[in-house]
């Protein structure tokens, strides 16, 4: 346990002070600040349009400003924190020798990957919360709304699901440091397989959803079809863990989605029927429709973990 | 403005026209008209002759009678009338509508006509009864008599007063408790009077009996009739809404001064139907776990007075859904009576989690003689198993993790 707390304070102060996070951060802060700025300017335009807005403080964060929401900022750009975080986490102190050095100390192995983890989890949460503050602070100063129960319940789990979320990159390029030798490898590797997950799973989930199951907007496509479409574009863009936090964390800032289907088939009776109570979901409700989302994000994130510890603990480290 | 205008024009075209067809007659004399002129005439000539010279009333009835007076003569004639020889106990005159005549004066070729009113005594036994009428012209050459001959039969016992009648095409009409019967009546002037009619209704307690003039939107209570005229009066009954059902008689009654008339009518309650809906606690929410059946339980009362057969009960659902009713239909439903309904509503397995609105119905009759509809706001959530199975996995991540702690940690 010593050796635990020695690798972890020692990490945190190590990324506090370090050069890449405090541009990191700048930058992120910055970007979220703007937005929710925008949005929040642009509130009352915003509540006018909506129909039935009980949660208004929510839509500072659900509403776009300036190109993103501030949610979708998160989901699109909080991987760069833990990636930064964690590309050159092992691979570093192997290349400059100060692995063994550590662990020529009485701290164990354990200690130094999950140490280093759990630093990088602390500082992400930090991170995240701290946006979050100032951003409400900012909607308390300018909006003037004052969340209730419901409202702070939901962005206590939406900081939660992002904390998960950017730690499940952490843990990846955690794992590529560990499994590549070269600093600059690593980085590339994480940075392409980013790339990769968050952009083009969605581009190749239209793909295979279109040549399975044709849509042609100009032809009348029966319901049927159009449903199938959508629940393979749904099924493969799920492999995406963007897609699978937007999912979780849009029903959740927003009370009023049921769903986290885009194309929903339904009977006109039922139709009718729904339409006729526009009741905002209770946060249970909400909590219990993206649980599966929230499970395999949580899943994934410790998956990561678990496999770098493993293969970390089994590695030869005094070569 | 314009009208009055094109009227005069046409009427003064139609006065050209005439003195042009005048001009032509006159240019071609010995035509058409003037043979008339020449008829052989007399130089004088009277008749006096009724324009019945027998007639049969019953006892207690008066005889009015055309009297035509004609001089046939080509001299204008003043011509005397009197009654030669009246029956005893009656009372007879000539007269014109409003008083008795002595005389007349009538033009060459001309017929005048009067009134012979014969009143018979009420003591007058039947039989028959001549009563002659003597014309003489004002220098006494020329006379002429006329004989009327009255019968009088014997009055039927308990005889209506002849007068007016009523008479009406449906006098029994069948309907709820709760709404309005119009009967229609025609009311028959048969005197050859004038006169006012009032009209009267006796029902049942608390019942409103109006009468209105046919396609009218007034009420009237009186009716004034020329002679021989008939016409059209609804009557309209509202009854009592406390009234049980069973078979109501209302009587209408047209009264004058001289005559009168009834008629009976009868209404036939069946009740009213009123069907009434609710649950116990007057909570119209509940919640349902979507592919699980839910349970709710509301009452059905029958609040009218009349017994409600075969109560059916229907829903308004959103496609794939299930909702049942137990008992599923009401055979008998007596009025005042509470029924307790079980309902069990089964959201489809795909249902979204929010609130949807179930509509239950029921129904009586066909098409509904009544109904009550109670809407439901069904709260639809999702199932909390997947839930436990979410955190299982995450338990089961956590657990593989901690027995990786302990086998490889320490190295």
């Amino acid at each position: 346990m010593q050796g635990l707390y020695a690798v972890f304070t020692k990490e945190l102060q190590d990324h506090f002070s370090s050069f890449r996070f405090a541009i990191l951060f700048a930058l992120i802060a910055m970007v979220s600040f703007i937005t929710s700025y925008m949005a929040a300017i642009h509130l009352s335009e915003n509540l006018e349009n909506l129909s039935s807005t009980r949660f208004p403080f929510l839509t500072l964060f659900s509403t776009p400003g300036a190109v993103f929401s501030m949610v979708q900022f998160v989901a699109f750009f909080g991987p760069l924190i833990g990636l930064v975080l964690g590309f050159d986490a092992i691979n570093r102190e192997r290349a400059q020798g100060t692995l063994i050095k550590v662990v020529s100390q009485p701290i164990y192995r354990d200690a130094v990957i999950n140490g280093k983890f759990l630093a990088g989890v602390a500082t992400i949460s930090i991170m995240l919360t701290s946006i979050v503050l100032v951003i409400t602070g900012f909607g308390l100063a300018i909006v003037g709304v004052v969340p209730g129960v419901g409202e702070i319940g939901r962005l206590i789990i939406y900081l939660v699901i992002s904390i998960f979320y950017v730690s499940f990159w952490l843990g990846l390029s955690i794992l590529f440091s560990i499994l590549l030798k070269s600093v600059a490898t690593s980085a590339l590797t994480s940075v392409a397989l980013w790339i990769f997950l968050s952009f083009f799973v969605t581009l190749g989930a239209e793909a295979v959803a279109n040549s399975v199951a044709p849509v042609d907007p100009n032809k009348n496509v029966p319901p049927e079809m159009v449903i199938q479409n959508a629940k393979i574009k749904k099924m493969v863009s799920l492999c995406s863990p963007m897609v699978l936090y937007n999912d979780a964390t849009a029903t959740i800032i927003d009370p009023m989605r049921n769903t986290t289907r885009s194309l929903v088939l339904m009977g006109p009776m039922e139709e009718l029927l729904s339409s006729r109570f526009q009741n905002p979901l209770a946060l249970t409700q909400s909590i219990l429709v993206v649980l599966p989302y929230i499970t395999v994000l949580i899943a994934i994130t410790l998956v990561c973990f678990t496999v770098s510890y493993l293969v970390f603990m089994l590695q030869e480290i005094r070569t | 403005m314009m009208r009055i205008g094109k009227n005069a024009c046409r009427s003064g075209k139609g006065i050209f026209m005439g003195a042009a067809v005048l001009m032509f007659l006159i240019s071609t004399p010995g035509h058409a008209k003037k043979p008339e002129a020449h008829k052989a005439l007399p130089p004088r000539a009277i008749t006096v002759s009724p324009a019945f010279t027998g007639v049969v009333i019953s006892q207690g009835e008066d005889v009015n009678i055309d009297l035509l007076v004609t001089n046939g003569g080509r001299k204008d004639e003043n011509i005397d009338l009197s009654l030669s020889s009246v029956p005893q106990g009656w009372k007879a005159r000539i007269k014109t509508y409003d008083f008795g005549v002595t005389g007349v004066y009538v033009k060459s070729d001309e017929t005048k006509t009067l009134t012979l009113r014969v009143v018979p005594d009420k003591a007058v036994q039947p039989g028959d009864y001549p009563v002659d009428i003597r014309a003489c012209t004002q220098d006494d050459r020329l006379t002429s008599t006329a004989r009327v001959m009255v019968t009088v039969r014997e009055k039927k016992e308990e005889k209506e007063p002849e007068g007016v009648e009523i008479i009406t095409s449906y006098p029994v009409l069948k309907g709820p408790t709760d709404g309005q019967f119009e009967f229609s009546i025609e009311i028959e002037n048969k005197s050859d009077q004038d006169s006012i009619f009032n009209l009267a209704a006796a029902g049942p307690e608390n019942w409103e009996i109006s009468f209105k003039p046919a396609y009218e939107d007034k009420y009237i209570s009186s009716l004034r009739l020329k002679a021989d005229q008939r016409q059209t009066v609804a009557v309209e009954v509202k009854p009592d809404h406390r009234a049980e059902p069973a078979s109501y008689a209302i009587e209408v009654a047209v009264n004058s001064a001289k005559a009168r008339a009834q008629a009976a009518l009868t209404v036939i309650l069946t009740g009213t139907y009123k069907l009434d809906a609710g649950t116990a606690n007057g909570l119209l929410s509940l919640n349902a776990v979507r592919g699980e059946q839910a349970n709710l339980s509301f009452y059905v009362q029958n609040n009218g007075s009349a017994t409600l057969h075969n109560v059916r009960f229907l829903s308004f659902k959103p496609e794939n859904w299930k909702v049942e009713f137990t008992p599923k239909s009401i055979d008998v439903l007596p009025p005042q009576q509470l029924e307790q309904i079980e309902v069990a509503i089964i959201p489809a397995e795909q249902a979204l989690v929010g609130d949807y609105s179930v509509g239950l119905r029921a129904e009586c009759g066909n098409p509904p003689k009544a109904e009550k509809t109670i809407e439901l706001r069904v709260g639809v959530t999702a199932s909390a198993a997947w839930g436990w199975i979410g955190i299982g996995i995450i338990v089961l991540v956590m657990a593989s993790l901690v027995i990786m702690f302990i086998r490889l940690g320490r190295r």
